[in-house]
């Protein structure tokens, strides 16, 4: 899948990067300061985190209601209220679908990726401190997990363990756990050998204490610029599932699934597939465009550690 | 030095390898059903069930299966598809070719325009141009690879009748009937991975124009231009280099989606196809194939990177 | 409607679903005077009118077959375990190729009535204990040699050892042995009588090869095998040594599209000239498009929801019939199939099978207050149900019944799981699951695979002795009215005391390309039942 790739790029793009950086002698504290585009997507992120909340209860539907008289109807008021984005396949009403799959679609993203952080960066500095036959081991399991199409790794496992929310969590939480992984080894090792890291050692400082004063502090930056892409190829890996037939169980809705059942429908002017397209690309955009916003105004941050 | 990193990366290369084949054959035995059910399927019964074991070899344990399945590896020879008795190479072959061909032509047609592209928002940040890319780009790594594929069937197949609307090659086209029958997967291609390759391009050489040595050449009235072609672009290709090898592995054993709608015989689906078959010696050798060409290609990227970046080169 | 400006008027597209099912069946199958007649009562507009119907887009529609050509053929899935061995077919990929380049001893006819194939007659002595097979002389393989009984005496054999592989070794259990009396005469010796063999032997996985060969597609078929890629394709060309008349195409190439949306956008666009199974979403598309006919034959292709009664919750009668009221049929037929299905009875015969279907047997309603008294009754408040695509609506069918269960307060679970391993995994092993069977050609074989007692595929594990006894007398029984009464009483006794919950059965719809002409209407699969090769061409 292309999440994979990006995600190894981003992350290659990263390490490369810090594989020639010298870094200052502290951490570099600064205040982060957002464009116009950088607060308008907030303000997008942060609309859709609501609708997370209240989506269902705002939501004019229920998602599993096929009130609609037939499939892929237009947006029209009926006996049975009005559909604002009109009907899908089964005449269930897409607008209150895509509230209620704001849920799904976000939230399992979202608890896939931090979980997915937890796993890589717990690992990564593991191994770039512990190195040895550890790093070895964890380094090629990692390599063979990477090595592997994500959407197989999907595939396999959902078929074997069912496809309930927390293996769909899970699941994508392990496949992306390798990129950060291999980001947070490489930051580790790198911050390992400075100057500042081996005075501590020479103090006499305890390991942990050198990885949580030290390495974390200066590991966060980088790896919170790759947070929001990491987001985003969660969200497509999710819909990927979609297109084998896998994702969350019904009659849940997430947006990826919701594309994909209604992609037939754009043959005859419906637009049941694009607002869940849209909605997907709304909130994945807007993340990006954080992401952006912070890495050019902290644009030093990185960049000022090369040469 | 060199050579002892190209040696040592080998060698952790075959090490991943093995464990690439460890983690397949575990994950495929955890699979419900083997191959014999899948194939009697739902008219299977427990006598004719027992017979297809047997005659398939599935009635050993599954670590001699394995280990059979190393040692004819080791010697060369895949094995046969427990599912439908074809020999792997033979199943492989052809694929393989046009998985490479597939990713040939992504590669040729994308990278070229992603650098230009890539450069050409870099040396205007901030300029409605940049925008537009920036944007565009974004969009489009959002939005699912199938979302994408279909809308261009819709279009330039379906309504439009340009493009065949799948991939369909009779094996004695000529050049153009070729380009034409793979028109579609390649333009879906070059979009979804162009995207990417375009943003990071961008990304790399914006990161190294704000690095001290780059101002300073600003202050001293160097051109932009002549700064990210002379010195910019070629601090950044490290990254890009890296960029484009992991492109085109996922150009090998990602492109499922694409392979599935546009009927397009390669590497990818057949994996998939084995997995659901539950044909494990199939499985094995698309997974080797992969995970080798991630190898190796990682290493010809580390190579690059380090050729052309003198401080790599000559490590203090 | 009754004047001349209705010619130009009415189109196709304004009919109702089953008029265009008729006007698509009479134009695909040649039409006389008297079917034209039949049309304009239907539709209710003039002869001319219907006359215009007919002919409105299809003046291509030559009366003879024209030879020549190639045409390109996509099914639904294919694979690596893509079979050469007929014993082993699995998929309607399979069925196609076995069909073009096989033959068999019997072949089905459109209404399913055994026609001669490479037996040229079919005995059985007085009470079907024996049946007695003689072959057609002449005929050659495509590699020159000829073809004896002993190609078939193997072939047929083969299904019933000890050790066989064949799926479809129960369903020719009743045979005990094949043997051959002449160079070119068989016969078939049988455990108990079967009055419904012949229609047995036209079955997929039922194809004559030679003797001592696992198929290796050298057959006696209209079509030779010229390459064959496992998941990729077949090429064919017109075995020019067959037996009948032979192919009226040149070539033809058998592929597989496995993404159903590729699948249709590929025969509108022209691509490939016909697919196999169209996805409902995907009827409206197909409908409006230019040059491209959607099929719509009745069969008794089940949306099948098992119940085990072996187990809880299906055990409890009550839970068994709130799940049956709580099917909303009609809207299962028009919502999920879009009109080309019909209702079910929670019984597997359908209208499809003619005399055999019980009409007098009530209609089970949806009735939600029925279902929650009985779901109250059975003291159960949720229940969960695994749900594989194994059909075109099965999915969307247990969608509704969700729905429906959430409004009388019953929590009905979905749990989706994947389709392959279904099989092996699922069906037949968690309480409540999915299934599907193509249309048997007797309803007594539809009836003996699921609900024979003690049967190897009796998917609800409901064991019925009197079904046993009624199942093996309607065998030997040959009077039409008292088989008639006998199928009923068995269709009645499924209806109220199996598992099974059938609210519906879906047409067969494939696309086809309007230049290909006379594809066969066999109702027990994709395509005419793969019956294509040999009988289409291209106008």
């Amino acid at each position: 899948m292309t999440e994979q790739v990006a995600s190894k790029k981003e992350e290659e793009v990263l390490a490369e990067l810090d594989s020639f950086a010298e870094l200052p002698d502290a951490p570099p504290k600064r205040k982060f300061r957002l464009s116009w585009v950088g607060w308008l997507s907030v303000g997008i992120v942060v609309f859709w985190l609501l609708i997370c909340v209240i989506g269902p209860t705002v939501a004019p539907f229920h998602e599993m209601d096929m009130e609609g008289d037939d499939s892929f109807l237009d947006a029209y008021s009926g006996e049975y209220g009005t559909f604002y984005l009109g009907t899908d396949y089964l005449g269930r009403d897409t607008y209150s679908r895509i509230l209620f799959g704001a849920r799904n679609t976000i939230g399992i993203s979202l608890a896939a990726t931090l979980l997915a952080y937890l796993m890589g960066i717990t690992l990564g500095i593991l191994a770039a401190v512990k190195g040895g036959w550890i790093d070895m081991g964890i380094s090629r399991v990692n390599d063979a997990i990477l090595a592997l199409p994500t959407i197989m790794l999907g595939l396999i496992v959902i078929a074997a363990l069912g496809s309930s929310i927390p293996i769909l969590i899970g699941t994508a939480a392990v496949i992306y756990a390798t990129s950060v992984f291999r980001i947070a080894r490489a930051l580790g090792q790198d911050i390992m050998v400075q100057d500042y890291v081996e005075a501590a050692a020479t103090r006499g400082e305890g390991i942990w204490w050198i990885i949580r004063a030290e390495v974390l502090p200066n590991a966060a930056m980088p790896l919170a610029t790759d947070f929001g892409l990491r987001l985003v190829f969660v969200v497509l890996f999710i819909s990927s599932l979609s297109f084998l037939g896998l994702g969350v169980q019904p009659p849940a809705s997430d947006w990826g699934s919701m594309v994909r059942e209604n992609l037939q429908g754009l043959t005859y002017g419906s637009y049941a597939a694009i607002w869940p397209a849209l909605a997907i690309a709304s909130f994945t955009i807007a993340i990006n465009l954080i992401v952006d916003d912070i890495s050019a105004k902290s644009g030093g941050s990185l960049a000022k550690k090369m040469v | 030095m060199m050579t002892q990193m190209v040696f040592q990366r080998i060698g952790i290369g075959f090490a991943t390898l093995m464990v690439v084949s460890i983690i397949v054959f575990l994950a495929t035995s955890i699979l419900p059903g083997d191959v014999a059910q899948i194939i009697l399927g739902q008219s299977a019964t427990p006598e004719s069930l027992a017979a297809l074991r047997t005659e398939l070899g599935l009635d050993q344990p599954g670590y001699v299966r394995y280990f059979n399945w190393l040692g004819n590896m080791m010697t060369g020879d895949l094995g046969i598809s427990k599912a439908g008795g074809a020999t792997i190479s033979s199943l492989i072959g052809g694929r393989l070719g046009n998985t490479m061909m597939m990713a040939g032509w992504v590669a040729v047609i994308s990278i070229p325009i992603s650098i230009a592209l890539g450069l050409w928002a870099a040396m205007h940040p901030g300029t409605w141009l940049d925008r537009i890319v920036t944007f565009g780009t974004l969009s489009l790594i959002s939005v699912p690879e199938f979302f994408i594929a279909t809308v261009a069937v819709l279009i330039l197949a379906v309504e439009l009748h340009w493009l065949p609307s799948t991939a369909y090659m009779t094996g004695n086209e000529t050049f153009v009937e070729l380009m034409k029958a793979l028109a579609m997967p390649l333009i879906t291609l070059v979009i979804v991975v162009s995207a990417q390759m375009i943003r990071m391009t961008r990304a790399g050489i914006l990161n190294v124009m704000s690095s001290p040595y780059i101002e300073m050449a600003i202050l001293k009235g160097v051109p932009r231009g002549r700064i990210i072609l002379r010195h910019a672009f070629f601090n950044a290709i490290g990254p890009i280099i890296n960029v484009i090898a992991l492109n085109l592995a996922y150009l090998v054993s990602g492109v499922v989606i694409v392979e599935t709608i546009f009927a397009y015989p390669g590497l990818a689906k057949l994996m998939i196809d084995g997995v659901q078959t539950r044909d494990l010696p199939l499985v094995q050798a698309c997974a080797m194939i992969f995970c080798a060409t991630y190898v190796v290609l990682i290493l010809i990227a580390d190579v690059g990177s380090i050729l052309s970046n003198p401080r790599l080169r000559n490590p203090k | 409607m009754k004047d001349d400006k209705s010619k130009s008027e009415l189109n196709y597209k304004d009919l109702t679903q089953s008029d265009k099912d008729l006007v698509a069946k009479l134009v695909r199958g040649g039409f006389s005077r008297r079917e034209v007649l039949k049309l304009s009562m239907v539709t209710g507009v003039s002869l001319v009118a219907a006359e215009h119907l007919l002919f409105d887009g299809k003046a291509a529609i030559a009366a003879t077959p024209k030879k020549g050509g190639s045409v390109r053929v996509a099914i639904d899935l294919h694979g690596p375990n893509d079979q050469t061995d007929p014993m082993q077919f699995t998929s309607g990929i399979d069925y196609a190729r076995g069909r073009a380049v096989y033959s068999s001893l019997i072949q089905h006819a459109n209404d399913l009535t055994p026609q001669p194939e490479l037996a040229e007659t079919f005995e059985p002595n007085s009470n079907a204990t024996e049946w007695t097979f003689k072959l057609r002389k002449g005929v050659e393989w495509h590699d020159g040699s000829k073809f004896t009984a002993d190609d078939v005496v193997y072939s047929m054999n083969r299904h019933l050892t000890e050790d066989s592989t064949s799926t479809i070794k129960s369903v020719m259990a009743s045979v005990k042995e094949w043997k051959k009396l002449g160079s070119h005469e068989v016969k078939a010796v049988m455990h108990s009588p079967n009055a419904d063999l012949p229609t047995l032997l036209g079955i997929f996985q039922n194809k004559i090869i030679k003797n001592g060969s696992k198929g290796d597609w050298i057959g006696t078929g209209p079509f030779t095998m010229e390459s064959f890629e496992p998941g990729v394709k077949s090429v064919h060309k017109r075995n020019e040594n067959y037996w009948r008349e032979g192919a009226h195409l040149d070539a033809c190439e058998i592929t597989a599209i496995t993404d159903p949306v590729a699948r249709v956008n590929a025969v509108i666009a022209g691509d490939v000239d016909m697919i196999a199974r169209v996805d409902p979403k995907a009827y409206r598309q197909v409908d409006s498009a230019e040059g491209v006919t959607l099929t719509s034959i009745p069969a008794a292709s089940q949306l099948g929801i098992c119940i085990l009664k072996n187990t809880k919750p299906g055990e409890n009668d009550d839970f068994v019939k709130g799940m049956q009221y709580i099917q909303d049929r009609e809207r299962i037929v028009k919502r999920v199939l879009k009109g080309r299905g019909t209702v079910g009875n929670d019984t597997p015969i359908s209208p499809a099978h003619g005399k055999d279907w019980c009409g007098e047997l009530p209609q089970r309603p949806y009735d939600p207050d029925k279902a929650k008294f009985h779901f109250k009754k059975s003291g159960y408040s949720s229940a969960e149900l695994h749900v594989a695509p194994v059909t075109s609506g099965i999915e969307d069918t247990c969608l509704l019944a969700q729905a429906n269960c959430a409004k009388i307060g019953f929590d009905l679970q979905l749990k989706k799981v994947p389709n392959d391993g279904y099989w092996g995994a699922v069906w037949m092993k968690e309480p409540m699951n999915v299934v599907t069977w193509n249309m048997r050609p007797t309803a007594n074989s539809q009836m003996a695979i699921q609900f024979g007692p003690g049967g190897n595929w009796n998917d609800t594990f409901w064991n019925n002795a009197r079904m046993g006894e009624l199942l093996s007398l309607s065998l030997a029984e040959t009077d039409p009215a008292k088989r008639h009464k006998l199928y009923c009483e068995m269709q009645t006794l499924i209806h109220e005391g199996s598992g099974m919950v059938i609210p519906a059965f879906s047409n067969i719809s494939d696309a086809i390309r309007d230049n290909v002409m006379g594809v066969p209407t066999v109702p027990l699969g994709s395509n005419g039942a793969a019956e294509w090769p040999e009988f289409i061409w291209l106008a």
